[in-house]
């Protein structure tokens, strides 16, 4: 434990937030275990329009992309996926919300598969927000990086210019598959694009490795019951932190200990 | 090149018997030039084990996950990393050591050196693949876990392993790690007939190859078809990475005969020096933006990217790698005082036997996935990680030139040469 939180200090020194070194703050005050971080969001820009809308109780869509993770069917069932789990977590923090949250994932969806559907699919929903959920298949099918990053960028600048926001998510984490798979380029170059294209990512990989590592979620089970609560467990983790990610900077939801010191 | 020389005379006796061994401290004032004809032996350059065993340094830890030390490689002040500087290094040792091979002993005989050296890459190559594929049936169990089976069982060579070997064998399969060797393979295999053109007609060779290095740049169709998928190529593009190769190559073989007279001129040095210091400042305001968010940047990452692209050698990394190596061979002496000492010594040795040290190095890298995955630890743990991994490579290197230095001493024919065909020739 002293050498987990030591580390962070130096991450935080790192980072040039020195003021930080109290233990990270939740951000659910009543969900401690699935605590994110504040490294994972910190630097990351907020949403300017779909948190209002969504305080305001007008109507709306977020449209979700993505692959097999997103789909959720390794909790048995939809209503289990992280999709499902982030409307009602924002349902259940602001009640007057009107929130329809639209899983539009596909298994071994490639990237550019899904930049596909922005134009016949996506963009006639209307939505608010959209939030992408990518880089898989390309780490795993060794797609060229330049050619990743060029259809991400072409993409969240179509949803730009159609007035709609978005939100990138990386992949997932796993234990044992980090030595065969080469997931760092695709992760760095996921880092960088929401960088230049000033979108928020939502680091889903480093969070999940966050989980694992304190114990939290136990990603080698073997069980096949205790695979899906794990499963269930995951996707209602990452959704309620998709909640809030999405939310931030509506002092409604967030607890006082995140926005405390924060240099946003 | 002394040492090379020394194995050469021991593996081909038709070579010139080597001079004594001569102390790299006390040789360290002679500039030595020496004129093709003369027998007399360049010392060996110690800037070019030196930088080889950074860069070999810098690819191991560049290819840890999420390693905080990665931020403080060569990849963090310009904008090419050790990559390109592994294979410049690679390009202009071997233009030197086997131009001169092939100058005294012919196309064929010199020929067959190279492809003997050709045979041990790719023989590392297989010994790569096993351990992948041993890794691969270390971790398949992850793969049974319905959280990632739909998405990593993607990976066509899980589902084909017995195709997945054949494209291995036939360098198109290329997971994680396994890129460059191919690389250095089929450049290397080029090599003799690019040796053979630098002699007759050099800049027509020198030309073709950066016609292709630019014809690659504005027609990415240019590549070589890899494993899987029917729009899957190699990831370093042989067609344009072959011109940092073959230029260093041919300034290794000019090296041979007093270098190249324009490249001395002040001018290329100047340019060289603003091209450095431009990367420098934009590189590094990038590394800094990534520190700390708010630290604005001079250019943005996104004007640059098509000028960046690293399988196809983005005109930036080149001119950027060209211009530092070009720096370095103006301002430090090949047997700079600074690289006789002891702090120089890991770094000497680890590029001087840099194909072992690489694989070497691949082969910690998927470790340290593996044990920082097992334990994690945070940024501790990573430097931990990557501390024991450098002092690995460095005590095999150690071991390696004890065995050559204690072969030599006992008078027989050394094992090395033979095995290693000269740990100076990559």
């Amino acid at each position: 434990m002293t050498l987990r939180l030591m580390s962070r200090s130096f991450m935080l020194i790192a980072v040039g937030k020195i003021g930080l070194l109290c233990t990270p703050a939740p951000i659910f005050a009543q969900e401690r275990e699935c605590s994110v971080p504040e490294r994972f969001y910190i630097s990351e820009p907020q949403l300017t329009k779909t948190p209002k809308a969504i305080v305001r109780g007008q109507e709306v869509v977020i449209v979700v992309l993505g692959g097999a993770s997103t789909l959720g069917s390794a909790a048995s069932k939809p209503d289990l996926a992280w999709p499902a789990r982030f409307a009602a977590a924002l349902a259940e923090n602001f009640p007057s919300a009107r929130v329809k949250v639209v899983n539009l994932a596909v298994a071994r969806q490639t990237a550019k598969g899904a930049a596909e559907r922005l134009e016949r699919e996506v963009i006639p929903l209307k939505p608010n927000l959209v939030v992408w959920e990518t880089g898989t298949m390309e780490a795993v099918r060794g797609t060229d990086i330049d050619e990743f990053r060029e259809t991400l960028r072409a993409g969240i600048e179509d949803l730009r210019t159609a007035g709609i926001e978005t939100v990138l998510m990386n992949m997932q984490f796993s234990r044992d598959s980090e030595a065969v798979i080469h997931f760092e380029p695709y992760l760095a170059a996921m880092s960088q694009l929401a960088d230049v294209s000033d979108v928020p990512l939502f680091r889903r990989h480093g969070m999940m490795r966050h989980w694992a590592e304190s114990g939290f979620l136990d990603l080698r089970v073997t069980d096949t019951d205790l695979r899906r609560r794990v499963a269930a467990k995951l996707y209602g983790c990452i959704g309620r932190a998709m909640a809030d990610f999405v939310m931030r900077g509506m002092p409604a939801l967030n607890a006082p200990a995140v926005k405390e010191g924060s240099a946003r | 090149m002394l040492r090379a020389r020394q194995q050469d005379a021991k593996f081909e006796p038709r070579d010139n018997p080597a001079p004594p061994l001569v102390p790299v401290d006390k040789a360290h004032s002679e500039e030595i030039t020496p004129a093709p004809s003369s027998q007399s032996v360049a010392q060996r350059d110690l800037r070019l084990d030196f930088f080889r065993g950074l860069a070999l340094f810098c690819m191991f830890i560049d290819h840890m996950p999420d390693n905080i030390l990665a931020r403080f490689t060569i990849q963090s002040v310009m904008f090419a990393d050790a990559a390109e500087v592994f294979i410049f290094i690679s390009g202009y040792t071997a233009g030197m050591v086997y131009g001169r091979a092939m100058e005294r002993q012919g196309f064929l005989l010199s020929g067959v050196r190279i492809y003997h050296r050709v045979w041990q890459l790719y023989v590392a190559h297989v010994f790569l693949f096993m351990m992948f594929m041993a890794t691969v049936g270390f971790t398949a169990g992850a793969l049974n876990n319905p959280i990632y089976a739909e998405e990593f069982g993607a990976a066509n060579f899980l589902n084909e392993p017995g195709l997945a070997v054949v494209k291995a064998l036939m360098l198109q399969f290329q997971p994680a790690f396994m890129d460059i060797l191919p690389l250095y393979i089929v450049l290397l295999a080029a090599l003799p007939f690019v040796l053979r053109g630098f002699i007759s007609r050099p800049w027509v060779v020198i030309i073709a190859s950066i016609a292709l290095w630019l014809a690659v740049q504005f027609d990415k169709r240019i590549a070589v078809s890899a494993y899987p998928g029917p729009d899957h190529v190699w990831f370093f593009n042989p067609f344009a990475w072959q011109c940092l190769f073959f230029l260093g190559g041919w300034l290794g073989w000019r090296g041979n005969r007093g270098g190249v007279s324009w490249l001395k001129r002040r001018w290329v040095f100047y340019l060289a020096a603003v091209v450095a210091l431009a990367g420098f400042i934009i590189r590094f305001s990038w590394t800094l933006h990534d520190l700390y968010d708010p630290l604005p940047v001079p250019v943005s990452m996104e004007f640059l990217w098509p000028l960046l692209s690293k399988g196809d050698l983005g005109i930036l990394r080149f001119a950027n790698v060209l211009a530092v190596a070009l720096l370095v061979s103006r301002l430090i002496h090949p047997q700079a005082q600074f690289l006789t000492t002891r702090g120089a010594r890991p770094f000497l040795i680890c590029g001087r036997n840099s194909l072992h040290i690489f694989c070497l190095a691949i082969l910690l890298s998927v470790l340290a996935h593996l044990v920082l995955n097992e334990f994690f630890g945070g940024i501790l743990m990573q430097i931990a990680v990557s501390a024991v991994g450098i002092a690995i490579m460095i005590s095999v290197a150690a071991l390696m030139e004890w065995f050559a230095a204690a072969q030599q001493a006992s008078g027989r024919p050394a094992l090395r040469a033979p095995v290693m065909g000269g740990g100076t020739r990559r």
